[in-house]
């Protein structure tokens, strides 16, 4: 607040920005090979422009304080339910779910705002009313808040976006200051509600759950992704087949091997060390994150980053555990790096904002 | 938060550290396998000629068809096409594609063997409903059907027990081979090594290159010492009797025919769809068609065996031929009349006139005077009692009756009447017709004893690397029996008599062309009308074919055996094989 004028570039955190750079530079790599065979190369030029995007959106977002940002949440809040309404009911239907608006130019997915408006309007009012936050009505609003985003979510279907905001959410209320009992108390009767989504679980949803826990069981049908998916990894060993080599990808073997799936391509042609290094810029990003975290003393600009490195971190865990067959398949992206528009530029987004915040720290 | 955070990145490496490190053989071979497509060249089976080098066994080309079930687009379509084309019922094409779908990834034979226009025809139809493929693989053609049968033999899908045992040597579900004859004899020479292609494909089972390519090797050809001419004419001959035709070269042991009635078509074997007819002809008990009874078959021999009864009375010192026995039509031992074939009797003779005669009442009496051990020191002198060695599967031994073997067998004495009777070749006593063959020939070939053989050699293989199973094509060396020469010109003398002096038992035997030297056998059975046999010679000087003619229930052994043998001679001095 007091340092914004001069030479706040010195607390740009060129290391979030550059390993974010690295790793789409890696992303256009591995999805050129995913992509080259069974796809147009269309996939290819197309995610070059949503990463020209996503970056020149990066560079707006830097140049606007969050706190005014913060001010507007409600309002984007309330915007994105409303695309939220309209996807369900006027969305483009994909293997079964309304995930997308047809915009014209591009398809966009609500869904994957609402990441970010969701962690907005959340630091906004978990900020606004922090005395509150040992309150168990509190807690209550909170919930509130989240729930229709959730549910809309939910019954696109896009279980995975859906359920992450539970994390989010407790990541957020726990810096917030929340009593950690409370918040055991929460997550214990979310869990007591599972036999109540289940009955909401679509055939195919209930079918991939099954098939999680022994993927033999239908190895033709749900079963196929996931074993495919191992056999990539696996084979590809230390160092890897190399590049553009990997069989499991270029003989289309592995299905959605450019979105969901595309670490599976990284594990084959890159192998462990490949995987290694990308998993450990992943983690270097959210090492600096968690440091913007520590080093913000102003609690909107704490509670939006911890939302942020929270939802990367989880989409990044959930994304590889699911390639190797540890975590079910769920349908998260792996930021940065599948193909996909909405994702990428929201990616992007919250990492201007992340960015956003580190520069507005004040100087010690 | 933090902590937690890192906790669950460490779980993530060490789950790719698992997956990429400690699991990567099992995954690296599940993704060669997925991408490797191995497919199965058959080795065309060796092709077998006879002696003069005429094709009796080649392969045909079988038109398949196969259908890989991911690539189908419209499984209505691709059965009616196939429907149209092949005249098959829709329900059964689709059941079959049924079948296939359990396999959606590799190529599933769906109709075998069809004809090769219905196959051209496919072939261009195909190009419209992906899918379908019409591939080709080898098939045994018998080209002379039944006529060899019993030589050649038939080949059957490999049996459980058979793989195990012979898996380390390449074979695999599925191989045919050879159940019966030569076939199974010399499999391992015919059937050659398969060779295989690998091939990269995609998730779609699309071919996408070759990888390696193992071009398979044919089986080794066998030239056989069987005259196929000799083989049709025996043949027809034999007709629609049980019964066998063995020729065979009586200084070598070289089988120049071999026919065993009634036989089969080996072909049947190897077309699909024939289970009903295959079953029928493995289960016929009544007429045994699958039996080689030239090898596999005991018989009584009947007066064929005086042979040799009067080799040993005549090899034994204490007989001969200026001695004789009276016949009067019956002979009495203990309380039992023993009967002459010839109700009124032969009157004195000596054993050659005894042996033209074929007089029972004399080779009683000779029996008795010789008996029953001497005699059956001699029968296995000829090789009785044991195989010939044939290199043929399925060899019976036969049996030589011992009175030792007797008093343990049944805790009873050998009698008297039952040395009458074995002088006469009835009794415990049974021999194969190759046995009898072989007797016949031990005489032919001055006391020598052959082994038989069918197989004349390998091509490119020395014949004596070739032992194994019981195969040598390193043709034993006749062995000496150990007869005297005198001996020896009186049995040949005898069976010259026997076709062509008057009142021979063999007259039909005899030929204007060549002089044969023959015995004639009515063997007595239990089951009805007599066995008929013949079994002798040509040319009397240096014998060149030795014949055996077997009628089961043929009768008199004089009549019909006896022509046969005659006409079969004189065929094989027209073929120049004399």
């Amino acid at each position: 607040m007091i340092t914004i004028a001069r030479g706040y570039f010195n607390k740009f955190d060129k290391v979030v920005f550059f390993s974010a750079l690295v790793i789409l530079f890696i992303g256009l790599l591995i999805l050129h090979s995913a992509s080259s065979r069974y796809y147009s190369q269309n996939v290819l030029f197309r995610q070059m422009v949503w990463i020209l995007f996503g970056i020149i959106f990066l560079f707006i977002i830097l140049r606007i304080s969050y706190q005014k940002i913060i001010q507007i949440s409600y309002i984007l809040y309330g915007i994105n339910l409303l695309f939220l309404i309209l996807v369900l009911l006027f969305g483009q239907a994909r293997g079964g779910a309304h995930r997308w608006i047809n915009l014209g130019a591009f398809n966009l997915q609500p869904s994957e705002l609402a990441k970010i408006t969701l962690v907005l309007a959340l630091s906004s009012y978990i900020g606004r009313r922090k005395s509150d936050i040992t309150k168990i009505s509190f807690l209550f609003s909170v919930f509130c808040l989240v729930l229709p985003i959730f549910i809309l979510i939910f019954i696109e279907p896009d279980l995975g976006t859906a359920f992450l905001f539970i994390p989010i959410s407790l990541a957020m209320l726990f810096i917030a200051g929340a009593k950690m009992g409370h918040l055991v108390g929460l997550v214990s009767l979310g869990l007591s509600a599972i036999p109540f989504f289940w009955h909401f679980l679509r055939d195919y949803q209930k079918q991939r759950l099954f098939v999680f826990i022994n993927p033999n069981i239908d190895p033709l049908g749900s079963g196929y992704t996931v074993i495919q998916s191992k056999i990539a990894v696996g084979s590809g060993g230390l160092w890897g087949k190399g590049w553009l080599s990997g069989t499991q990808n270029q003989l289309n073997f592995l299905p959605e091997r450019h979105t969901d799936f595309i670490f599976s391509v990284v594990g084959e042609e890159w192998g462990f060390l490949g995987a290694l290094i990308l998993v450990l810029l992943y983690l270097l990003i959210v090492y600096r994150g968690i440091k913007i975290i520590q080093t913000t003393p102003d609690v909107y600009g704490r509670l939006i980053a911890t939302g942020f490195v929270t939802l990367f971190s989880v989409q990044v865990i959930i994304n590889i555990g699911m390639t190797i067959g540890f975590l079910p398949i769920v349908g998260l992206t792996l930021p940065l790096i599948s193909y996909g528009g909405s994702s990428l530029i929201t990616t992007l987004i919250y990492i201007g904002l992340l960015l956003n915040i580190g520069m507005r720290r004040p100087l010690f | 938060m933090q902590g937690v955070i890192f906790f669950f990145f460490v779980i993530l490496i060490l789950g790719l550290f698992y997956t990429q490190i400690l699991k990567h053989s099992l995954y690296k071979e599940l993704s060669e396998s997925n991408r490797i497509r191995v497919l199965y060249l058959e080795a065309p089976r060796g092709k077998i000629y006879d002696r003069k080098g005429n094709l009796l066994v080649s392969n045909r080309i079988s038109f398949d068809v196969e259908v890989v079930f991911q690539e189908i687009k419209n499984e209505e379509k691709v059965i009616d096409l196939l429907s149209d084309i092949l005249g098959i019922g829709k329900e059964i094409l689709s059941t079959k594609i049924d079948y296939a779908s359990q396999r959606p990834f590799i190529p599933v034979k769906i109709v075998e063997d069809i004809e090769k226009d219905k196959a051209i025809h496919l072939e261009e139809a195909r190009l419209d409903v992906p899918g379908v493929i019409v591939t080709t693989r080898p098939l045994r053609n018998y080209i002379y059907r039944g006529t060899l049968s019993h030589v050649i033999g038939y080949l059957g899908k490999i049996s459980e027990d058979e793989l195990r045992k012979c898996k380390t040597y390449g074979y695999r579900m599925q191989d045919f081979v050879g159940k019966d004859g030569i076939e199974r004899s010399y499999n391992d020479y015919l059937r050659g090594a398969g060779g295989g292609l690998q091939i990269e494909v995609d998730s779609r089972g699309r071919q996408l290159k070759l990888l390696a390519i193992k071009e398979p090797r044919p089986g080794k050809n066998l030239y056989l010492s069987i005259d196929i001419e000799l083989q049709k004419f025996c043949d027809s001959i034999l007709a629609d009797k049980k019964g066998v035709i063995v020729a065979m070269d009586p200084s070598t042991g070289a089988i120049l025919a071999l026919v065993s009635h009634p036989d089969f078509d080996p072909n049947i074997f190897v077309s699909p769809n024939n289970f009903k007819k295959i079953q029928n002809l493995l289960s016929d008990s009544h007429t045994s068609p699958m039996l080689n009874r030239a090898i596999s078959g005991n018989y009584s021999p009947g007066s064929v065996f005086k042979i040799v009864v009067t080799t040993c009375a005549l090899e034994s010192g204490a007989f001969d031929d200026k001695k004789t026995f009276s016949c009067t039509g019956t002979y009495i031992v203990g309380n039992r009349a023993f009967r002459c074939w010839k109700e009124e009797g032969h009157g004195t003779q000596n054993i050659i006139e005894a042996f033209k005669h074929s007089c029972n009442v004399f080779f009683y009496q000779l029996g008795i005077f010789l008996g029953a051990d001497e005699i059956s020191k001699f029968a296995f002198k000829f090789g009785l009692g044991k195989p010939t060695g044939v290199d043929l599967p399925g060899e019976a031994t036969g049996f030589v009756p011992t009175p030792s073997w007797k008093r343990r067998e049944f805790k009873n004495p050998w009698f008297k009447g039952e040395t009458a009777n074995y002088a006469i070749g009835q009794g415990y006593l049974s021999l194969t017709p190759i046995q009898v063959l072989r007797l016949a020939s031990i005489i032919a070939n001055n006391g020598k004893l052959v082994e038989p053989f069918v197989v004349e050699r390998i091509e490119d293989i020395n014949p004596s690397l070739v032992r194994k199973g019981g195969v040598n094509l390193h043709h034993a060396e006749p062995q000496d029996v150990g007869l005297r020469s005198d001996t020896l010109a009186l049995v040949k003398e005898g069976l010259r008599r026997a076709v062509n002096a008057p009142h021979g038992t063999g007259l039909y035997a005899r030929s204007e062309d060549v002089v044969i030297a023959g015995k004639t056998g009515t063997a007595q059975n239990p089951r009805g009308t007599p066995h008929a046999w013949f079994v002798g010679f040509a040319p009397l000087e240096n014998p060149r074919i030795c014949v055996v003619v077997f009628i089961e229930h043929g009768g008199k052994g004089g009549l019909e055996p006896a022509r046969f043998a005659k006409e079969i001679i004189e065929k094989a001095k027209t073929l120049e094989l004399l």
